[in-house]
This record gives C-alpha cells, sequence and structure tokens, in this order.
C-alpha cells in the first residue's frame, strides 16, 4: 500500500434546493474540488458516489454533468456513511496502486421527500413497530441520563456549542446561534430531544480528489495525507445492548488509531457524527477524548469549542452544517482537510495538524448502527 | 400524551388476522392472553426475537416457535412525537428487556408520567396506529405492571 493525498476539495451550502435535481446539487462541488485539484478534469481514473437516498446511477448522473464519463464510476451507499465509505474504497484504490487519481462526491437530496423523520425500510422489524431515528438515539439519551446524571439542559449545551460554530461556516444550512432556554422550549420530537436537539433534513453535496503521493506532490507542496482509512459494520444480536457505549464507534476509532500510528492525545480537530446531541457526548468517550460517562465534563471545559485543545465540529457539525445523509462523510472530510491546510476561515482551529472526520448511521434492529467510517488526516 | 387503549383479548383475537401490525409476531394463549412467539433454536437453546430464519449462533434452521415471558425490565424509552404518517403520535416507545437475552421494542401502554427506566412492564394489546382507511391498527405493547 502506498500513501494517498488529497489533492482537492469542493462543497456548496448545505440547505434545501427542492427545484434542483440530484445532478444539479452535485456537479458543482465536483467542479470545484478538480478546479482545486489543478489536474487536468479529464485525468480522472474513477468515481466513488456515495448517496443514501439518491436512486440508480447517481455518480453518472451527476459527472455527465461536467461531461466527464467514461471511467468506473461506482455508486456507495453505506446510509449516513455512504459517501465516506466511498472514500474508503478511492482510497483503497489509490493505496492499492489501481488507481493514481480518484474523484469522490457525496451528494444528496432529502427535500424530496417533503420533511420529518427520515424514511426507513418497513421491513425491518423495529421499523414496523414505530422505531424512527430521533427515537433510536432518544432512548441512548435517556439511558445515558439514567446512568451517568445528565440532565437535559446539559444535553442542550451540545447544540448551543453545535450552532455557535456552525454560524461562523458559509457552509452551514443553519447559520443561527442559539440558547439552553431556546433548545429546551423548541417543539419538542422524541424525549428528551427537542427539534433544536436534532440534526436538520436538507440537501448537499461535496467531493475530493485524492491521489497517490507522489502524484499529489506535483500538484502541491505538502498536502493532507490519509494517515487511516477504515469502514466497520455493526454487531448484531437480538439480545441486550449497553446504548450508553459507542460500541461500533469505538471499534473502528481503535482500529484507525493504530492504523494512522496516533491517539486520541494527537487529534487537534475532529468533524464527529452529531446527528442528535447525545451522539457527539458518546463518541466523545468512543475516541477516547475522555472516560466514560465523563463527556458533559468535557464539553463544559470548552475543550471541544473554537479556541479548545481538541476541537470538535468547528463546521457546526451535523446539528449546525446539515446532515444530507450520502453527503455528510465527504463534507467532513472536505472541512478537515481545510482546517489542516489553514483556510477554514472564521472557524478555524489554529494550528491544526490532525483531524478525524467520523461519520456512521442507520437504524437497523440489533445492530449499535449499520455502518461506520473514520478517516483520520495529518499534514 | 394520548394512551392507547387496551383491547380486550377475545376482540383482538377475532381481528388478529387483518388488524395487527404484525401478526407473526403475536398470538393468544389457551387462556385467551397475548403472548410473544420468539423462537429457539432446537440444537443450541438459543433465543430470537422475531423467530429467526437461521441461528445466529450455530446457523441451523431448525428453529421453533415459542412463547416468550409476558414480563420483563424497561430498558430505556422515548416519547415520540414526529413520526410517519399512520402512528399515533405522540406514542411512547421502549426496549422491554425480557429474561434469557431477549430485548423487544414496544409501543408502551402508559402515560408519559409513569414510565421510568428499569420498571417491570407486562405484556399487552393495544392501539398503535391506523391503516390508510383509517381503521385501528393492534400491536403487542407493554403495560405498566
Amino acid at each position: 500500500m502506498r500513501d494517498v493525498c488529497v489533492i482537492g476539495t469542493g462543497m456548496i451550502p448545505f440547505g434545501k434546493y427542492p427545484d434542483k435535481t440530484l445532478a444539479e446539487i452535485g456537479w458543482p462541488a465536483v467542479k470545484e474540488a478538480i478546479i482545486e485539484s489543478g489536474v487536468p478534469h479529464k485525468s480522472i481514473d474513477a468515481v466513488y458516489c456515495g448517496t443514501a437516498l439518491g436512486g440508480m446511477l447517481a455518480g453518472q448522473r451527476v459527472m455527465k454533468t461536467l461531461g466527464l464519463t467514461g471511467m468506473p464510476i461506482i455508486n456507495v451507499e453505506n446510509a449516513c456513511s455512504s459517501s465516506s465509505s466511498a472514500l474508503a474504497e478511492a482510497w483503497t484504490a489509490v493505496a492499492s496502486g489501481r488507481h493514481d487519481m480518484v474523484l469522490i462526491v457525496g451528494v444528496e437530496k432529502l427535500t424530496k421527500f417533503g420533511g420529518g423523520t427520515l424514511p426507513l425500510e418497513r421491513e425491518d422489524w423495529e421499523v414496523n413497530q414505530g422505531m424512527v431515528m430521533p427515537a433510536l438515539y432518544a432512548m441512548r439519551a435517556k439511558r445515558y441520563m439514567h446512568e451517568y446524571g445528565l440532565s437535559a439542559r446539559q444535553l442542550a449545551e451540545v447544540s448551543v456549542k453545535a450552532h455557535d460554530h456552525g454560524a461562523l461556516n458559509p457552509n452551514a444550512q443553519i447559520r443561527k446561534r442559539v440558547t439552553v432556554d431556546e433548545v429546551m422550549s423548541s417543539r419538542p420530537v422524541a424525549d428528551p430531544f427537542t427539534l433544536w436537539h436534532c440534526c436538520p433534513t436538507g440537501d448537499g453535496a461535496a467531493a475530493l480528489v485524492i491521489g497517490s503521493v507522489d502524484f499529489a506532490r506535483e500538484q502541491k507542496s505538502n498536502p493532507v495525507r490519509i494517515a487511516a482509512s477504515e469502514v466497520t459494520s455493526g454487531i448484531y444480536t437480538n439480545g441486550y445492548r449497553d446504548m450508553t457505549w459507542a460500541e461500533l464507534t469505538a471499534r473502528g476509532a481503535r482500529e484507525a488509531y493504530e492504523m494512522a500510528g496516533v491517539g486520541p492525545d494527537d487529534v487537534d480537530v475532529a468533524e464527529l457524527h452529531d446527528a442528535f446531541t447525545i451522539a457527539e457526548l458518546m463518541y466523545y468517550e468512543a475516541f477516547g477524548f475522555c472516560e466514560r460517562g465523563h463527556a458533559y465534563e468535557l464539553l463544559s471545559s470548552g475543550a471541544t469549542s473554537l479556541g479548545g485543545n481538541i476541537c470538535v465540529n468547528p463546521s457546526g457539525g451535523l446539528l449546525s452544517r446539515g446532515h444530507p445523509v450520502g453527503a455528510t462523510g465527504a463534507a467532513q472530510a472536505v472541512e478537515i482537510v481545510r482546517q489542516l491546510e489553514g483556510r477554514a476561515g472564521a472557524h478555524q482551529v489554529e494550528g491544526a495538524k490532525v483531524g478525524i472526520a467520523h461519520a456512521t448511521g442507520g437504524g437497523i434492529a440489533g445492530l449499535d448502527h449499520g455502518a461506520c467510517s473514520i478517516h483520520i488526516f495529518v499534514r | 400524551m394520548t394512551k392507547p387503549s387496551t383491547l380486550v383479548v377475545n376482540q383482538a383475537a377475532a381481528n388478529a388476522d387483518s388488524r395487527f401490525v404484525a401478526p407473526d409476531l403475536v398470538a393468544l394463549d389457551s387462556k385467551g392472553k397475548p403472548r410473544l412467539i420468539g423462537g429457539r433454536c432446537r440444537n443450541c437453546q438459543v433465543l430470537s426475537f422475531p423467530r429467526a430464519a437461521v441461528c445466529v449462533s450455530c446457523f441451523s434452521e431448525d428453529i421453533e416457535k415459542v412463547q416468550l415471558a409476558e414480563e420483563g425490565t424497561l430498558y430505556s424509552y422515548s416519547i415520540v412525537h414526529q413520526a410517519p404518517k399512520g402512528w399515533t403520535v405522540p406514542y411512547a416507545l421502549g426496549y422491554v428487556d425480557l429474561p434469557d437475552n431477549v430485548r423487544v421494542l414496544a409501543h408502551l401502554d402508559a402515560p408519559a408520567e409513569n414510565i421510568a427506566i428499569n420498571m417491570p412492564m407486562r405484556l399487552a394489546v393495544g392501539v398503535v396506529g391506523a391503516d390508510a382507511s383509517g381503521a385501528p391498527l393492534l400491536s403487542y405493547t407493554f403495560t405498566v405492571v
């Protein structure tokens, strides 16, 4: 395996684009990534497109708009980890020597569903009994609150931080700051979550061009290296499960740290999968940023806010930047690359050298989550 | 919250074929009480709910239908206010732990203020939503013991 680096990044502001097609949402991100990379646009060896609900041949629909076709175009579906799984497949293709330069695009249009909770497969027996994604995370939150004495107001502080960060990010879907009182008094979704505890639905696209390290150095000095690329799936059981521990993410994090040769103390910035407020706290623990049961202390210390020593979700995360499911992983990767290159703008994490992108999800009975993909970037 | 109504058992029996959300998961015992139908691997005795097609422990396909325990302990829950069409919101949803490592997701037929983590709960049947024509849909539920 050879080293793989990021050569170009692109993304559109996440938001609601009900009048655009999936291809119209996707192509501007791809064009930006290719232009940023500086490579001839016809020289892309392969395309990996992540989308969860975009339908057949999403990648071809996006790429033909730019006249870039004929190469292998692989469409990847892995729920919330779709485009991060696409990135992992692309990494493997370059690291193995099969391809020199590969494009990844994540694209999603959730406005076509007209709002509400994410549509899940009714053949899943829990979905057939009324499971919705907010309820799954809400039950984790309730149990965590029960075991560790966390209050709903403390939980709301995750949302306050996310929106403080997102307000600084021109690509964020929600750029409004909120207070704990506003979070607590917004409409209920799934107890203990009100609306502001939940990521919004919306549309978006993000793209990256990656290449072998030698290829990347022809384009730019000191490119960001992908030090770990990891995909795992949840472990099935129909029995008891500790819902206060993100087993899948913890397992993926351990493997990713080992692959990258870094540990939690080395991480400067992380984009973690905060689909709901409780998720961010549980992932602090799964990534080893703090001990089990101590996530709120880490949050309230300011360590994970901009200016802290391990900034989590400077983009605003899923809660504020938005979560067009299949586009999220690529957007997180774009964010981390730009952070490490020092060009994140108003929400820059100063001096960041090591960053994590983490996308996990998918409601499926018997699994913690369906999929989890983690990338560690180093510069 | 809106409290789902608990039906008398013979009424549930009369409608079991067409009105249950998942008729395969529920049956009535000899005394007419609802029971959850799970599976037990004849080879290694591992329980499953819903009844597994293949035993995840030993790969056997010889899995008998068994009635699961009627009482369990509430692991966690949420009062759900936003859900797809067909569900009567708000509703309480929870994970009930039955003996022998079986966890069941169920509607909880109790007022929100009466529900607490780790409380004992008992199996029942109730209305959980409505079909496209507005007719009530039934499922197994758990109530406060």
